[in-house]
């Protein structure tokens, strides 16, 4: 049989109207695709690969948006000056999307039914019966669990992969021969981000639809296309089947996205970064990586001996934080959310703890809790011979100078109305270090300049830098009162794999130049086996298996945690 | 739901009590005494003394206090066989009451609240504020149901054609509703459409719900004399509604969810009106809300200039004559709408938003 071809993009070129004219963001992308196969777009942000889907699907901003292409053909048809009614016609019937945020990408205040329904019905005649059960047959499609409880559940009831199961639910609502999946597992636990691929890919065996894919992260688009074209800046560098990209990389922009995640069976000193495939330092590629970079464990079997030699920085007892469910007038034994229940462990002076578990395990009370942002119901925080839960409120305020902690947002972590150089101060004129004023503002110069920013970045605010800055920005911040433990909470979850790469190098270099010790969080486990020395793993509020990082990595005991590597994208099964 | 109604209404008790021990703290501690106000320039110390007994004015502030709270709560102690007894249970003040419990002289009673009798005229509050206040909650409710109908609609006209002639429009009228004092503004519109335009309007300058007819009918009801009060008090909240409306639109037209309910195929009316629009609501509740509780504490400048004879002038009358009772109800008839308005809103959030639905 020969295959038609689904869509059809020639020399695509989107641009946007800014305050100096159109700058364009898309150029001379063409591709085809056919039904049943999907295609994978990677880049890293603004790369220009989500605007190609949305310009796809007509939804960018009409008046600040261009679109032109030579050709734009889909299933025939040339999407070029259709209708408004017409673009509503196709949208969501024909070609239908799943976005990035699942959390707001659901309107809050109907029904997730409903929303599902919606779309069913701007479709087709059918009635409102009718359409609830179309819409029930879909959520257990999706695996939704109660599938009745979740057809009048609002969204703010669901869990971040429920909601994105929603979104698939409304997207094949309508049998459309097209679907784009723009980052659907960007915002999503491993483990979770493992389900909704395994569904996708099922859904489209089933119904033959064609996919567009987009990701960052190569190795999880390496998992579900059959072709791949890499972008990067607005351009498609390099493009072919996904073994081809996967095996034999040809330009350094791919070959660098390749290596720039931790890799699996070595362990490296640093990651190699994209500027660095770029400036041509890695011609032989991943495998010169490997050979120059890579950490013998002789190596590290000597460096572990010396430092758990030592007295611990931090230690732990049998820690519980709870939280009331709902907080009542009357009654003072409200029940309990046991966020962190019992948890016992040590952390040596230069040492890289990694707690890893899924989203609600409990990892970040945890952490919290280490400084008393939380306050804990129970069990003793040893820093150093200082009993930290005994310790007053003023005292306890001046100790949080020793361990600081690096957020996982890094959007929403900085005061937008602060300057850098400003927020970076601040901690520093709380705990009055660095003498006067002019002592601190040189110090912040200083830190600046550590995490890789320029001096000139003093007076600008968070919103001038991009994602993988601010967080450096936020790293500056911690470091600024000079810390001897600093917490990293899920620090890299929000970053592109590239930029992780380099924020990951820059907290191991400032470990190694300032006498460290981490606890790093996340529930990607290959960046915390690239991070720690030691791994907790945590499930339900209780740590579920420990053990020094490679071995625990290559040898897991428990079935928890055989589940989070086995979810790892591009990662091996156990 | 019922927990926090119980919840709701419990703090609204504390909140009236708080009303009432401040009035009363600030009517005694001012100077100024209602039994001379009461007689006029024609006081002599012994008449005014005898008034000051009359209105129960001697007796020490604390037992003034706890007197009145006994008038004033639905559950009440009183006496039953001394007639010049303090709390003695005289049908012809308290009407009708349900007895609760009984021993010796003594009896605790269910009753609907005594205002008292206002020291000018002996008329009973409750009568004088049942006259006054359906006239201010009618006023009220058609000056912000104008203001909302007309400010949603062009506020979402703003917000759906987004452009800079309609934008700056828009904000010059809005700046100029919101600064333009209540009281100019009724002088103006009584006398640009009652007096310049009369002729096309027959609109009459000033006048309440009911006028006496000329040709002997008695009261007549005059629902024209409703016009220009309402849209003048309505010109502020209407301001106000338009520029929040357009604002929080546009801020929901923004988010992501718009976004997928293009990616459904939804028509632009639908995502507007269905989407954005319910979720643009929160906001503009809680501006209407607010407002429509203080015009119904009485807009005094516009009932004056219109003569619509509501609860504000009364208010204004009671505050110059010192008269206690009648501020002391009106005070708590207004806290008592607040708090029921409250609670209403408060409901109606979660109505519109799941997110903070009361369970």
């Amino acid at each position: 049989m020969a295959t038609s071809t689904l869509l059809q993009v020639d020399d695509l070129q989107v641009s946007f109207l800014g305050e100096t004219g159109w700058n364009p963001a898309v150029q001379q992308v063409s591709f085809t695709l056919e039904p049943g196969k999907t295609l994978g777009f990677v880049g890293e942000s603004g790369s220009g690969k989500s605007v190609t889907s949305l310009a796809l699907m007509n939804l960018l901003p009409q008046r600040q948006a261009r679109i032109q292409a030579a050709q734009l053909l889909f299933d025939g048809r040339s999407l070029q000056q259709l209708s408004g009614s017409a673009w509503s016609q196709l949208r969501g019937a024909d070609m239908a999307m799943i976005f990035q945020e699942p959390m707001t990408s659901l309107n809050p205040v109907y029904s997730c039914g409903y929303q599902v329904a919606e779309a069913i019905r701007a479709h087709g005649h059918i009635g409102r019966k009718a359409a609830r059960e179309r819409v029930l047959q879909l959520f257990s499609k999706v695996q939704l669990p109660r599938v009745k409880e979740m057809y009048n559940a609002y969204p703010h009831q669901l869990s971040g992969g429920q909601k994105q199961r929603v979104m698939i639910a409304m997207a094949i609502s309508c049998n459309p021969s097209l679907l784009i999946a723009d980052e659907p597992t960007t915002a999503l636990d491993v483990t979770v981000q493992r389900g909704i691929l395994d569904l996708l890919k099922d859904l489209q065996s089933e119904t033959g639809m064609g996919m567009l894919f987009i990701s960052h992260d190569l190795a999880v688009v390496a998992a579900m296309a059959d072709h791949i074209a890499v972008m990067q800046k607005g351009w498609v560098v390099e493009q072919g089947t996904a073994e081809a990209i996967m095996r034999n990389p040809q330009h350094p922009y791919t070959q660098s996205l390749l290596a720039c995640r931790p890799p699996h069976d070595v362990r490296l000193k640093r990651l190699p970064v994209v500027s660095e495939f770029l400036a041509g330092k890695w011609p032989g590629g991943e495998a010169q990586v490997r050979k120059e970079l890579s950490l013998s464990a002789a190596e590290r079997e000597a460096g572990h001996q010396e430092m758990y030699a030592q007295a611990p920085l931090l230690s732990v007892n049998n820690l519980k934080v709870w939280f009331p469910i709902k907080k009542t007038l009357f009654s003072r034994s409200a029940p309990m959310v046991k966020a962190v229940d019992g948890v016992s462990f040590q952390v040596y002076p230069g040492e890289t703890v990694g707690l890893v578990g899924e989203s609600g395990c409990g990892k970040t009370s945890l952490g919290r809790a280490l400084l008393r942002l939380n306050e804990p119901e129970d069990g003793e925080i040893d820093f150093e011979g200082n009993k930290l839960i005994l310790l007053p409120d003023r005292q306890m305020r001046a100790f949080r100078k020793h361990i600081q902690i690096v957020f996982q947002d890094p959007y929403s972590s900085l005061n937008p109305r602060m300057s850098v150089g400003e927020a970076i101060k601040e901690p520093m004129t709380v705990h009055r270090l660095h003498g006067n004023e002019s002592g601190r503002r040189q110090k912040v110069l200083e830190l600046l300049q550590q995490v890789g920013l320029d001096a000139a970045h003093y007076h600008r605010y968070p919103h001038e830098f991009s994602g993988g800055q601010r967080q450096r920005i936020c790293i500056a911040r911690a470091l600024a009162v000079e810390p001897r433990l600093i917490v990293c909470d899920e620090s890299v979850s929000a970053l592109d794999v590239s930029v992780q790469a380099q924020v990951l190098n820059l907290l191991n270099s400032l470990k190694k130049a300032l006498g460290l010790t981490f606890i790093f969080i996340s529930h990607d486990l290959a960046v915390v086996r690239f991070m720690s020395d030691r791994i907790l793993v945590m499930k339900d509020g209780k740590i579920e298996e420990t053990g020094e990082a490679d071995s625990l990595y290559h040898l897991p005991q428990k079935p928890y945690t055989k589940k989070l590597i086995a979810a790892i994208p591009g990662g091996y099964n156990v | 739901m019922g927990a926090f109604l119980i919840r709701r209404l419990f703090y609204g008790v504390l909140v009236l009590l708080g009303v009432v021990s401040l009035v009363f703290v600030l009517f005694t501690i001012l100077p100024g005494d209602p039994a001379r106000m009461v007689l006029g320039q024609r006081a002599d110390i012994n008449s005014v003394e005898a008034i000051r007994k009359e209105l129960g004015l001697d007796r020490p502030p604390l037992v003034q206090y706890a007197h009145f709270l006994n008038d004033v709560s639905p559950l009440s102690l009183h006496q039953v066989s001394k007639r010049e007894h303090l709390l003695f249970l005289d049908p012809a003040k308290y009407g009708h009451t349900i007895r609760l419990l009984h021993w010796n002289d003594y009896t605790l009673v269910l009753k609907t609240p005594f205002l008292r009798r206002s020291y000018q005229n002996k008329r009973e509050v409750t009568a004088i504020l049942a006259e006054a206040f359906p006239m201010t909650l009618l006023l009220a409710s058609v000056s912000i149901l104008f203001a909302l109908v007309f400010g949603v609609l062009i506020g979402l006209l703003a917000a759906v054609y987004d452009n800079k002639f309609l934008n700056k429009l828009i904000l010059i009228l809005t700046v100029f509703g919101m600064s333009l004092p209540s009281f100019f503004a009724a002088i103006l519109m009584a006398w640009i459409f009652a007096y310049l335009l009369a002729d096309f309007t027959h609109l009459s300058m000033f006048g309440s719900l009911f006028t006496v007819d000329d040709y002997g009918r008695g009261e007549v009801l005059s629902l024209q004399n409703l016009i220009l009060p309402a849209i003048t008090l309505g010109i502020r909240p209407l301001a106000i509604i338009v520029e929040l409306t357009r604002t929080s639109l546009l801020d929901a037209m923004s988010q992501d969810y718009i976004r997928t309910a293009y990616a459904k195929g939804l028509s632009r009316i639908r995502v507007i009106g269905v989407h954005a629009l319910r979720n643009a609501m929160n906001p503009v509740i809680t501006a209407v809300s607010g407002w429509f509780a203080s015009l119904m504490a009485g807009a005094v400048f516009v009932e004056y200039v219109f003569d619509w004879k509501g609860i504000g002038v009364v208010i204004v009358d009671a505050l110059e004559k010192y008269d206690l009772p009648l501020i002391m109800g009106s005070v708590l008839l207004i806290a008592v709408i607040l708090i029921l308005i409250n609670i209403f809103v408060d409901i109606l959030y979660g109505i519109l938003d799941p997110r903070v639905r009361i369970t």
